[in-house]
């Protein structure tokens, strides 16, 4: 009876023992969260004590390394992206060198997985510094959108989970838009490491000047180009139709050029005053399928949205309509003088001057992490000058600092029009859809549509858009 | 004289607690993993939550269910994501039913190499969907990939999953993924067919279609039964193919693709909406119970005609 009796006990300790094995890893985080802001972060470094027990506790004790006083481990997550997932290797190496105390853990998604990963990630309070976004924070829900569901960043925000920087020294070395694109409710939530265009196209300008086109200032010189081109023999333009998105990247620009003032034609859908099918609307359509089902080579479908920059470079089409991030590629592999220029999607050459793009990866800092000092000097190391530009330069985004200049081809190219002031955020990224509105009510994919067949009218495409768009406006 | 009580197996008294406090980890294990989290979606059906730590939640009633089924043009997309669902049950079902029968019986003929058939066969259901995916994103790549060329021979041309019959191209992966399952069933059933009854057949002259029909066909009623409804439940539920091979695209989506789309800001508004993805998939479930059910009836009723 005894010996029953003692391996009841052995078993129940056993069974204690496994229990608590599995329930001890979650304790051992973080035991020091109450810290938010930065006027907290002296409180958030956790102490010597606590240092022991804690990889991801910091200190800002000078005695500890008789260095910079930082040590801990600091959790980063950025997206794929592989020019700057290298640039991020390279300064984390540096950081790490000149803080030796300090161990970055740096997470790669991609960039459909943030918002997932942000919600676990920052709820579970597991991340110090995140890739916040890769749209900016332009899409807030406006007064005038009555009911609409807020975007995941702004949830966030509402949550309390992002840290405000406001104040913050290294804001300064950004400009004050980038500055506006990262604030909220009276708050700066993110720093904009870059823009990116999303509306322009690459010209093989020695194609065209042997098949005797002209540069393509409107839409109408931009279509006899076209047809020149064809008739030569050649491509008119490649997207990379197999990833479906990049189809529609180039035809922002014509959705921006068609409609200069993006923000009034957001505000414009909501009101009624702007509808998809009005003439201008079926114009955008009808533009839409001549730039899918002609412009477009056939040759466009089985290539992803990286191997069409790739093909372009070989230099037998004309147009490139793509995103200012296969500028890499193309300056790599092109044997050709090339120019990116804004779609010139309007009769009006005054319209097609604008390049329409986003604020691209945005760092935040998550509001209770335990090493907020640690997190602000490494945004900070982040923004110095130098570093900064060569994160510009390695990534090609268009930079958010003043003191910053793109030395690549596309940095030439596209240098007077920054310098014009010829940058402007587009439609994708101010536009919230009314709930309830179906899923045609977006008509800035409209040529994906043509291009995939859902539709063969653009007539017929365009008042489909504007009847789901008041579906959800209860017209 | 009277037979005396069966003796409990664990004795009597506290001991006779013995069975269930031996149960209770099992239990518990089920209720925390498997029922919890059920009745957990299906409260959060009623609630605006989103998965955010930090954001109140609060009771909406039944608003999520109204706006999934009579909110705008949004519940005419959801009803046409049901309706894609229950079209993509159907196809698959029979398709992959048919396929994994025919190789079945295919691969259980006494014909050198059927090993390596049976091994072929069934090592699409072996590898992720991400690598499925990803294999046939490649197979049907166009402009070079291999059914591009297959097609080119009879001068056919097709964007394939970037055309409007992508929806149709995923039914055909996903009876691909499984066939090798549904194969695996039958085979096991077909293997239990005792050989004398073929050998009565034959003796009373029974060849060929007719050996099948009245032979093997009864004889498989319940691997027949049990395919069927492994078909029609993984068919309902199925949406990761769609994630890899379409993404979030309109004119494709399932109902299990918008409930994650739903409630992991993968729509166009990049909201957290799990309170509304929980309403979606408390209708998906809803719908997988009632065909289930039904299936399970038909299914029933024939394995008491073929097996009394």
């Amino acid at each position: 009876m005894k010996k029953l009796r003692l391996r009841r006990l052995l078993a129940f300790l056993f069974a204690f023992a496994l229990i608590a094995a599995a329930c001890g890893s979650s304790g051992s985080d973080n035991a020091s969260t109450d810290g938010g802001s930065s006027d907290d972060s002296a409180d958030d470094s956790a102490s010597s004590d606590d240092s022991a027990s804690s990889d991801d506790s910091a200190s800002s004790d000078d005695s500890a390394d008789g260095g910079s006083g930082l040590e801990g481990t600091l959790r980063v997550l950025i997206h794929q992206n592989p020019p700057g997932v290298e640039f991020m290797e390279g300064f984390n190496a540096d950081f790490e060198a000149a803080n030796p105390g300090v161990t970055i853990d740096m997470t790669v998604v991609n960039a459909d997985d943030i918002p997932t990963v942000n919600q676990t990630r920052l709820s579970a309070n597991d991340i110090d510094v995140t890739t916040i976004s890769v749209t900016g924070f332009a899409n807030a829900v406006q007064p005038y959108m009555t009911g609409a569901d807020s975007p995941y960043w702004q949830q966030l925000i509402e949550a309390g989970l992002l840290m405000d920087l406001s104040g913050q020294s290294y804001l300064s070395n950004y400009d004050q838009a980038a500055i506006d694109g990262s604030s909220f409710d009276g708050g700066t939530y993110a720093l904009s490491l870059g823009r990116t265009s999303y509306s322009g196209m690459f010209v093989n300008t020695d194609l065209l000047a042997d098949v005797g086109a002209e540069m393509p200032t409107t839409w109408d010189e931009l279509v006899t180009a076209c047809e020149a081109v064809k008739e030569a023999g050649l491509k008119c333009a490649v997207a990379g139709g197999q990833d479906a998105w990049p189809v529609f990247v180039g035809t922002y620009g014509l959705l921006g050029a068609l409609y200069p003032d993006q923000q009034a034609l957001v505000e414009g859908l909501w009101d009624g005053s702007v509808t998809w099918n009005d003439d201008q609307g079926i114009k955008l359509f009808e533009r839409y399928d001549y730039y899918a089902n002609e412009m477009l080579d056939a040759e466009s479908a089985g290539l992803t949205g990286d191997s069409a920059a790739q093909r372009y470079a070989v230099g037998d089409i004309a147009f490139g309509p793509m995103g200012a991030w296969n500028a890499g590629p193309v300056a790599d592999n092109a044997d050709f003088a090339w120019e990116y220029i804004p779609f010139p999607g309007s009769d009006n050459a005054a319209d097609n001057q604008t390049l329409f793009g986003k604020d691209d990866m945005s760092f935040a800092i998550a509001a209770e992490t335990p090493v907020a000092d640690l997190a602000h000097a490494y945004l900070a190391a982040f923004s110095e000058p130098d570093s900064y530009n060569a994160f510009a330069n390695a990534t090609n985004y268009l930079p958010t600092q003043p003191t910053a200049a793109l030395e690549s081809a596309l940095g030439t190219s596209i240098a007077p029009i920054l310098q014009a002031g010829n940058f402007a955020i587009g439609f994708e990224q101010l536009f919230v859809g009314p709930k309830g509105a179906g899923q045609w009510a977006n008509a800035k994919d409209g040529s994906l549509w043509m291009y995939n067949g859902d539709f063969t009218d653009p007539t017929e495409a365009a008042n489909q858009a504007q009847a789901d768009l008041e579906a959800g406006l209860g017209g | 004289m009277a037979a005396s009580p069966q003796k409990n197996l664990f004795g009597g008294g506290r001991q006779r607690l013995y069975p269930w406090l031996l149960l209770l980890p099992g239990l518990g294990f089920y209720f925390l993993i498997g029922v919890g989290p059920s009745l957990a979606t299906a409260i959060y059906s009623f609630t605006d939550a989103t998965g955010i730590r930090g954001l109140p939640i609060s009771w909406v009633g039944w608003d999520n269910y109204d706006e999934f089924i009579f909110a705008g043009a949004r519940s005419r997309d959801n009803l046409d994501a049901l309706q894609r669902t229950l079209i993509f049950m159907v196809l698959v079902t029979t398709i992959q039913f048919a396929v994994g029968l025919v190789m079945a019986l295919l691969v259980n003929q006494k014909l050198r190499g059927r090993l390596v058939f049976r091994t072929l066969f069934f090592v699409p259901v072996i590898l992720g969907v991400a690598v499925q995916g990803l294999m046939w994103k490649l197979f049907l790549r166009p402009g070079g990939g291999p059914m591009h060329e297959i097609f080119g021979l009879f001068g056919l041309e097709s964007q394939f999953l970037g055309g409007p019959n992508a929806f149709y191209w995923v039914v055909v992966v996903q009876v691909w993924a499984n066939a090798g399952f549904t194969m695996v069933i039958f085979l096991a059933g077909m293997q239990t067919v005792p050989a004398d009854l073929y050998e009565a057949a034959s003796v009373d002259g029974a060849v060929g279609w007719q050996l099948f029909k009245n032979v093997t066909w009864p004889q498989l009623t319940p691997a027949v039964n049990t395919n069927f409804l492994l078909n029609i439940v993984g068919s309902l539920q199925a949406w990761m193919l769609f994630l890899v091979l379409t993404g979030y695209r309109n004119g494709t989506n399932v109902l299990g693709y918008v409930v994650y789309a739903e409630a992991f800001g993968q729509t166009a508004a990049s909201s957290f909406r799990q309170g509304y993805a929980a309403a979606a998939s408390i209708v998906l479930f809803l719908l997988v119970l009632a065909l289930g059910m039904a299936a399970n009836a038909v299914v029933g009723r024939r394995e008491r005609k073929y097996m009394s």
